[in-house]
């Protein structure tokens, strides 16, 4: 009923409101999340392909093997990057992006 | 007929619900509440991988994120207490144009490139058209060189209705792929795990001072 193309534009859509929050928040943990939303919008369309592209109604499981690797490693990325958040914060006293900036000086 | 259409409209609604949480993450001011959204989009998007009949990856994107990934985030908020800070200027105007103005060209153009899938209302791939004008300059038969021109899957319509196979499942057929072809790389994924919870307490326990 639904066609693919509203699939990757929901999923294109998700993904430019990480970018912007990324791009537009200071707040690290808040940019952290707005990571996860990109990675969840590249699921969301590698499971619709998964599914365009199958022959008899039966899905190209490759393609959800894929996400299904792409969520383990998300889990790994948070603990590695939540640890470096907590360890940012413990030299900074803030979690503000803006105050990684002692390279500059 | 009936089961089709509803699912065609609850997918409407699952989507909008989830951009929706998705904006609330980015506008949210209280980083837990950020996180809380977080969760809520990630189950809205969980419900439309169900509609896309993917229920194993809808299950686990339930217990991954939502689980998972949420208590760690609200564990290390509520452990930094970044509540107390003040929030001094969520961003500022420039950073806020900058990132309106790249996701919306970004958008833009994911939006255009879906729309030019072949197939799709006047969808024309790059690709094909190389393809087809490539025809004229074959050596040998043009009947045979389209033979050999790659099947462009058509994207256009409606997504063919799921007819797994008697007595099997998602689960089951995503389970035979994991452990038969993709075997190796399961493994590797391990390690890979391995590594990120080791390295993440190397990263997050105290220095010494020495």
């Amino acid at each position: 009923m639904t066609p693919l193309s509203h699939y990757l534009i929901f999923s294109s859509i998700l993904f430019a409101v990480g970018l912007a929050g990324a791009l537009m928040r200071r707040n690290i943990l808040v940019v952290f999340m707005c990571l996860e939303l990109m990675l969840t919008a590249a699921n969301v369309s590698l499971v619709a392909f998964s599914r365009a592209q199958g022959t008899e109604g039966v899905p190209v499981y490759d393609a959800q093997v894929l996400t299904l690797f792409i969520m383990a490693i998300a889990a790994a990325e948070v603990a590695v990057g939540l640890a470096l958040i907590v360890a940012m914060f413990r030299a900074r006293r803030t979690v503000d992006s803006t105050s990684l900036n002692s390279l500059k000086d | 007929m009936l089961y089709s259409a509803i699912s065609a409209v609850l997918f409407y609604v699952f989507a909008f619900a989830a951009l929706l949480c998705a904006v609330g993450v980015v506008a949210f001011r209280n980083p837990v509440s950020s996180a809380l959204s977080m969760a809520l989009c990630f189950g809205f998007t969980s419900a439309i991988f169900f509609n896309l009949g993917a229920t194993f990856l809808g299950i686990s994107q339930i217990i991954v994120y939502a689980g998972a990934i949420l208590v760690l985030f609200l564990f290390i908020i509520m452990m930094l207490d970044v509540k107390s800070e003040e929030e001094r200027g969520v961003s500022s105007f420039v950073s806020t144009v900058v990132g309106v103005v790249v996701a919306g060209v970004f958008a833009g153009l994911m939006v255009k490139a879906v729309e030019a899938l072949p197939g799709s209302k006047g969808g024309r791939c790059p690709v094909h058209v190389l393809v087809e004008s490539s025809g004229e300059l074959c050596v040998g038969e043009e009947a045979e060189a389209a033979a050999q021109m790659p099947k462009l899957q058509p994207y256009g319509g409606a997504l063919p209705a799921l007819q797994l196979p008697e007595k099997s499942s998602d689960t089951a057929l995503l389970g035979n792929t994991l452990f038969s072809r993709y075997s190796i790389p399961f493994v590797l994924l391990s390690f890979a795990l391995l590594a990120g919870s080791a390295g993440a307490v190397a990263v997050g326990r105290k220095l010494r001072k020495d």
